[in-house]
């Protein structure tokens, strides 16, 4: 663990001052039951002024700990073991600790993932900000100033009002610019971004990213950025490094490394995400077999080694070199064959997967006429789903996609019949109409419909075991007795590649991506026409996403289920959907097969959703941006309820009266005044 | 949305979660938990000088070195000489008398806490599941109770009903319940919007077997910890009442009445008739809690 | 605010009013017969019908119930069993003196406690720390008298000690003067509360030094004493300040036995004293009035914390 890489900015700079930020053989320990174990073990790299440098990797590789191992902030039981952290040439592992809260003070500030907690509940925002102003010797009315300059500056529009709030009376997006504004207050040397938009809506998400972006051309800080989504930081850092284990594998330039990764696992990373727009009958995701090795356990010479498909023999008994690739030294991988890595093969295909071009030959399964959902809270009633109109075939995947508060949940509560629809709205289950809840539906009806979860940790009982989880859906769903009912389990297990073994743990034995198998398993436990799946891969990483995603597709094929999938990720939907819906304030906006939707014209919401995911692949795409927060169900804006964001409203009209859901094309409907003509045009669609 | 991908908690212990497969058999995480115990000092010293009582109270007389009750000498013979604890106003040994008056509080404070945990319990489960206006009404009943000075309505309810056993384990219990329902209640309530009860909800099972197959277990733990916590304050409650004179009638060797028969000649300087018996109070009540302070960081830490 | 405070007030005399009626029902609806039951087996049928007749236990049961309603909203009890004194003024004037106990106990515990408890959620887990949780665990289990038998004996056992082990000071002592009759009962029931507010405190300053915005505030680089002052001790103190408001109901409880100890004419010597005269209309009166002062104390804590915790407000709001 001497080999540590030149970077590149230390090297090419030779004349310039010292780095913003240089971490130097940097190592931490967590100290369990008195027991040492290691999370990051050498981590090198460099920072510029005015550079934004991210670093990637899935959980529990050691990025939010060299993230706040840069500023010095540890667990408790976290202890920097070796290395340095340089920041504007002063070592700040050496710091006493005023020095330490001078440097934290003036030199160097971070943006947290949860804005929501990162601001004090019981403080007004005002006094918050100011005291980040007061540190820096300013007196009361000066701070005062200078924070109303600074929310200013995050571009939010009425900063009296907002200094006067509770951050719980904020919205998220509102939250994270207060945050950004007390970071910036001290015009740090260095800014420290932790999944900064992890929680937040797509649309607002890019509102956030665009302020960062904007505000990094006004300041010479140095940004080290974190993110677990690989087209965040594509799309604000110039350079990355990916972390696994502990260390840097591979770092360099964000376009090269994304479009030519030179390490194994930055190869099976980028390929298990639904990258290019590819679906599911192109090929099936890369996962990437094995686990992580656990933190403080001795690691292999290479420590991607035990997952790797190219490993051979040296790679078990010697560290593998750092290999410069080209003449840039800051882009190097730490592999043995860099050159073998593009060999890797791809996966192929489930067999017997098939994509549904067109529906009109279908028999629908599940059929939603007027579904509506009205909650009451406290005399108000609060239109979560407003005359929700849809149907599904067999063998069908239809994509549900919005924003928080789109109804896309209760939506699939109400078919379940966990909620009851309104009066006047049907579900119905293969022509006949169902019960409003699953409680008064007959057991067949119960077992055609099942769900996933979006938390396995949630939805496995942790006091039972996944047998009797298993055997209690098989029993309950199907009436068969113990025997028979065990013997379906096994065979279910096997189906799902869980061995026996894993029949005998209770759920907190199981790895996320094994429990979110065990969640599938339940749901298929009486053959089920439809499944909802309620955000099944959001809780975990990419290339776990990647191995549920290819089950789910897999499962379909040789069952001829249909799925209703719900999710915020745009990616994942067009992997896998076959038709989608675009949900907005608990209406359909716009509904048709996936390329349709994909292509365009799109309904100005839809367009929007697109433009506002962060994408690895790097390519342009027609950008607009939404403005203004998302309203709430219970108080929903007049005319077409998306009218106060939608870039393209026409006055007059939007704001007067509610567009209907009208066909625009074969099996693509839209709720837009703009005609699709139109829309073709303002979109530069051909 | 997406789960926090890698936080940075206070203390973190890499080492136990999202281990792949980790051996383990069913009775595993009983062992192991008991296992944890048994390493705590504090426990430790808590079960054996509880079980130091526990065996007073069984054999009583049977092991004591005088006869508690029938045996008399000189009065207020000083301590540490042929009677170690002395003797008291009636020259009985303090000594027997102590460690026969441990089956006073044993045999009332258990069941009590026990009685007291079960109600509460149950009514902790249905209103912590069923919410809605049951969860309201049964609220309101359990503030008021909670309201209730537990001493003074034990009081009350020993003097209009009679000082037996039975009234005070009933009526300790029924104090007990509502306290007891409302930490079950939080459980359930945490419980009750986790995705698996949905799930079984979906697959059609009833409220009753939602409840006590699938919620239950996985309230156990504060259920223990209550119940350690209220065997504790059972000891507590009763031990005062017999101090404040409704305990078991003399001679009987309650701790409580030993107390309330010696404080007037404290301040005389004739110390041992009180504080021998306070210390016996003192140190059980401090075992249990001791017990209950390990079992609590062990299921909740 | 305004709103807050009606919610708020509305539970509380609902509370009372359940109070009410559960005394009601344990000294009129329980099965037996009370005047039997207080007077014994021995008693002539005579006297318990006296008896029966006093209390009014032999009119209907709703002509008592809204008897004794009205008796607590008049706060008027009727007269005493045995010496047929006016029970209000009685009650009023132990619970004063009670109260002089109860609130030296706090003033001694409240502030000590709550230094304790941050003190040691700062040093977590260091020898400090486990110190004052074992010390409050165990003080905190001991019965009130216990303690003060153990305070007596230590500190007032002999003619020459400063401190009294009757605590009534004599008529006209000097404000100062009550000091050493007062300070042992006060300190027998401090010493059993502080073991509480030790723990909860310690509970809430470690939780709230855990949350995120904690770390926000130290990475803006305030010192520590500031990050505790200005966003620790805000968040954390909720969970203190609602036990202590418990705690003084149950200071009512536990004062009896302190009383008891110490020779001191308090509400808990008039409910003994009741108790051995077989007083019921001054036991229930002195129930409902420790009840009225848990639930001011109660209705004094949440709206303090709803003062120091804006979010609980505006969910009442909405």
């Amino acid at each position: 663990m001497t080999d540590t890489p030149m970077s590149g900015a230390s090297t090419a700079t030779l004349n310039k001052p010292p780095a913003a930020l240089e971490i130097i053989d940097l190592e931490v320990a967590y100290i369990v039951r008195g027991v040492p174990r290691e999370v990051l073990r050498g981590v090198s790299f460099t920072v510029a002024p005015g550079e934004a440098f991210g670093l990637v990797s899935e959980s529990g590789c050691g990025k939010s700990t060299s993230a706040y191992a840069a500023l010095r902030y540890l667990p408790r039981n976290g202890r920097i073991t070796g290395g340095k952290v340089m920041v504007d040439g002063d070592d700040i592992t050496a710091m006493n600790t005023s020095q330490l809260q001078k440097f934290r003070a003036t030199e160097a500030s971070m943006v947290y993932q949860d804005p929501g907690q990162a601001l004090n509940p019981s403080v007004r925002v005002g006094r918050q900000i100011i005291e980040s102003f007061t540190l820096l010797g300013q007196n009361k009315s000066q701070a005062h100033e200078s924070a109303l300059k600074a929310l200013h500056k995050v571009r939010i529009a009425a900063p009296e009002s907002v200094m006067d709030r509770f951050p719980f009376q904020l919205s998220g997006g509102m939250q994270q610019r207060v945050v950004i504004a007390m970071a910036l207050a001290c015009d740090p040397k260095l800014l420290v971004l932790d999944e900064p938009t992890t929680g937040l809506d797509a649309t607002v998400e890019a509102e956030v990213l665009d302020l960062v972006r904007t505000l990094r051309q006004e300041s010479d800080a140095a940004i080290l950025m974190i993110a677990h989504n690989l087209g965040i930081i594509r799309n604000m850092c110039d350079r990355v490094g990916v972390m696994y284990a502990g260390k840097i594998v591979e770092q360099g330039v964000c376009a090269d490394v994304f479009d030519n990764p030179q390490h194994p696992y930055t190869v099976g990373l980028l390929r298990s995400l639904p990258r290019h727009g590819i679906r599911k009958t192109d090929r099936a995701l890369a996962t990437i077999p094995g686990i992580l090795p656990l933190i403080g356990t001795t690691l292999p010479t290479c420590v991607y080694v035990d997952r790797c498909p190219i490993a051979t023999d040296l790679c078990r008994t010697e560290v593998p070199p750092v290999v410069t690739i080209g003449d840039d030294p800051g882009r190097f991988t730490r592999c043995h064959y860099p050159d073998r890595v593009k060999d890797i093969p791809e996966d192929l295909a489930p067999v017997g997967i098939s994509m549904l071009t067109q529906r009109a030959d279908q028999p629908d399964v599940l059929e939603l006429s007027h579904v509506s959902k009205t909650f009451r809270q406290r005399g108000h009633d609060i239109p979560a789903l407003v005359d929700v109109e849809l149907e599904l075939g067999e063998g069908e995947t239809l994509g549900i996609v919005g924003e928080s508060g789109s109804g896309k949940s209760t939506l699939a509560k109400t078919m379940l019949g966990i909620e009851a629809a309104d009066d006047g709205g049907q579900v119905s289950l293969d022509g006949h109409g169902l019960e409003g809840v699953a409680a008064k539906r007959s057991a067949d009806d119960k077992r055609s419909m099942q769900m996933v979860f979006q938390n396995p940790d949630s939805a496995l009982n942790r006091a039972w075991s996944v047998r009797r989880i298993l055997v209690r859906s098989v029993r309950k769903l199907t009436g068969v007795g113990a025997d028979e009912a065990n013997k379906r389990v096994e065979a279910l297990a096997a189906h799902l590649r869980l061995t026996p073994r894993h029949l005998d743990l209770k759920p907190r034995q199981l790895s996320g991506g094994l429990k979110q198998r065990v969640a599938i398993a339940r749901a298929f436990a009486g053959d089920p026409r439809i499944v909802v799946c309620d955000e099944p891969t959001s809780a975990l990483d990419v290339s776990v996403q990647a191995a549920i995603l290819n089950l789910l597709a897999d499962l379909q094929a040789q069952q001829k289920t249909s799925y209703v999938f719900i999710t915020h990720d745009m990616g994942v939907v067009r992997y896998l959907a076959d038709r989608i819906a675009v949900m907005y304030l608990g209406r359909i906006q716009e509904v048709g097969l996936t390329d349709d939707v994909f292509k365009g014209p799109h309904h100005p919401y839809t367009e929007a959703l697109l433009s506002a995911v962060p994408n690895v692949d790097g390519e342009e795409k027609v950008r607009i941006r939404l403005d203004g927060e998302i309203p709430t169900p219970a108080n929903p804006p007049s005319g077409c309820v998306f009218h106060p964001r939608c870039p393209r409203v026409i006055m007059g009209v939007c704001d007067v009266t509610e567009p209907a859901l009208l066909e625009v094309a074969p099996n693509h409907s839209m709720r837009c005044h703009i005609p699709v003509e139109e829309l073709r045009v303002l979109q530069n669609i051909e | 949305m997406s789960l926090d991908p890698e936080p940075v908690p206070t203390v973190v212990d890499p080492v136990t979660p999202n281990v792949n497969v980790v051996a383990g058999e069913r009775k595993q995480a009983r062992r192991e938990n008991f296992r944890l115990l048994i390493k705590r000092p504090g426990f430790v010293i808590g079960a054996l000088v509880s079980l130091f009582w526990v065996v007073c109270a069984i054999f009583g007389d049977a092991i004591t070195p005088y006869d508690p009750l029938n045996f008399r000498t000189t009065k207020h013979l000083k301590p540490f000489g042929k009677y170690i604890f002395g003797t008291d106003q009636s020259g009985r040994d303090i000594v027997s008398r102590v460690m026969a008056g441990a089956r006073d509080v044993l045999i009332v404070a258990p069941p009590a806490a026990i009685f007291g945990v079960l109600a509460g319990t149950m009514l902790g489960l249905i209103m912590g599941y069923f919410g809605g206006w049951v969860d309201s009404v049964l609220s309101r009943v359990v503030d008021a109770f909670l309201a209730l000075p537990v001493l003074l309505i034990a009081l009350l309810a020993l003097v209009t009903l009679g000082k037996s056993r039975v009234v005070v384990i009933i009526v300790v219990s029924i104090l007990f319940a509502p306290v007891v329902s409302r930490t079950i209640r939080a459980a359930v309530l945490a419980e009750r919007d986790l995705d698996y009860v949905t799930s079984a909800r979906l697959r059609g099972e009833g409220s009753i077997f939602i409840m006590f197959r699938e919620i239950l277990p996985n309230v156990s733990g504060p259920i223990v910890v209550e119940l350690t916590v209220r065997i504790g304050y059972a000891v507590f409650t009763i031990a005062t009442l017999s101090f404040l004179g409704v305990g078991p009638p003399p001679p009987s060797p309650d701790w409580g009445a030993q107390v309330s028969d010696g404080y007037g000649v404290l301040s005389a300087g004739i110390w041992w008739p009180t504080i021998f018996p306070a210390l016996a109070i003192a140190t059980l009540v401090i075992a249990v809690n001791l017990m209950a302070d390990a079992v609590q960081s062990v299921l909740e830490g | 605010m305004a709103r807050f405070l009606l919610k708020r007030l509305g539970l509380a005399i609902i509370t009372l009013w359940l109070l009410a009626t559960i005394v009601f029902a344990i000294v009129n609806v329980l099965p037996g017969n009370v005047g039997r039951q207080v007077l014994g087996p021995f008693a002539s049928q005579q006297s318990v019908d006296a008896y029966n007749h006093e209390l009014g236990t032999d009119r209907p049961l709703i002509n008592q119930y809204s008897k004794s309603l009205t008796n607590l909203a008049t706060f008027d009890f009727g007269n005493s069993y045995s010496t047929k004194e006016d029970v209000a003024p009685k009650i009023t004037k132990a619970l004063f003196r009670s109260a002089k106990l109860a609130g030296l106990a706090l003033i001694l515990t409240v502030p000590i406690g709550i230094a304790a408890g941050a003190y040691a959620a700062r040093r977590k887990d260091k020898l400090a720390d486990r110190t004052i949780v074992m010390t409050g665990l165990a003080t905190s289990s001991m019965p009130e008298f216990v303690t003060a038998t153990i305070l007596v004996a230590l500190f007032c056992s002999s003619r020459d000690s400063y401190f009294r082990a009757f605590a009534d000071p004599p008529d006209g002592t000097s404000f100062f003067g009550q000091f050493k009759y007062l300070f042992m009962p006060g300190l027998a029931m401090a010493i059993v509360y502080f073991g509480y507010i030790a723990r909860i405190t310690r509970a809430g300053v470690i939780n709230a030094l855990e949350a995120d915005y904690s770390r926000t505030a130290i990475m803006k680089g305030l010192t520590s004493g500031r990050v505790m002052r200005r966003h620790v001790l805000r968040n954390a103190l909720g969970p203190t300040i609602s036990v202590v408001g418990v705690q003084i109901g149950y200071l009512f409880g536990g004062i009896l036995g302190v009383e008891k100890v110490f020779n001191y004419h308090g509400l808990g010597t008039e409910i003994l004293n009741a108790i051995g005269n077989q007083d019921l209309p001054i036991l229930s009166a002195a129930v409902l009035t420790v009840g009225i002062v848990y639930m001011l104390a109660t209705l004094a804590a949440d709206v303090l914390i709803a003062w120091l915790n804006p979010r609980v407000l505006l969910e009442t709001k909405r």
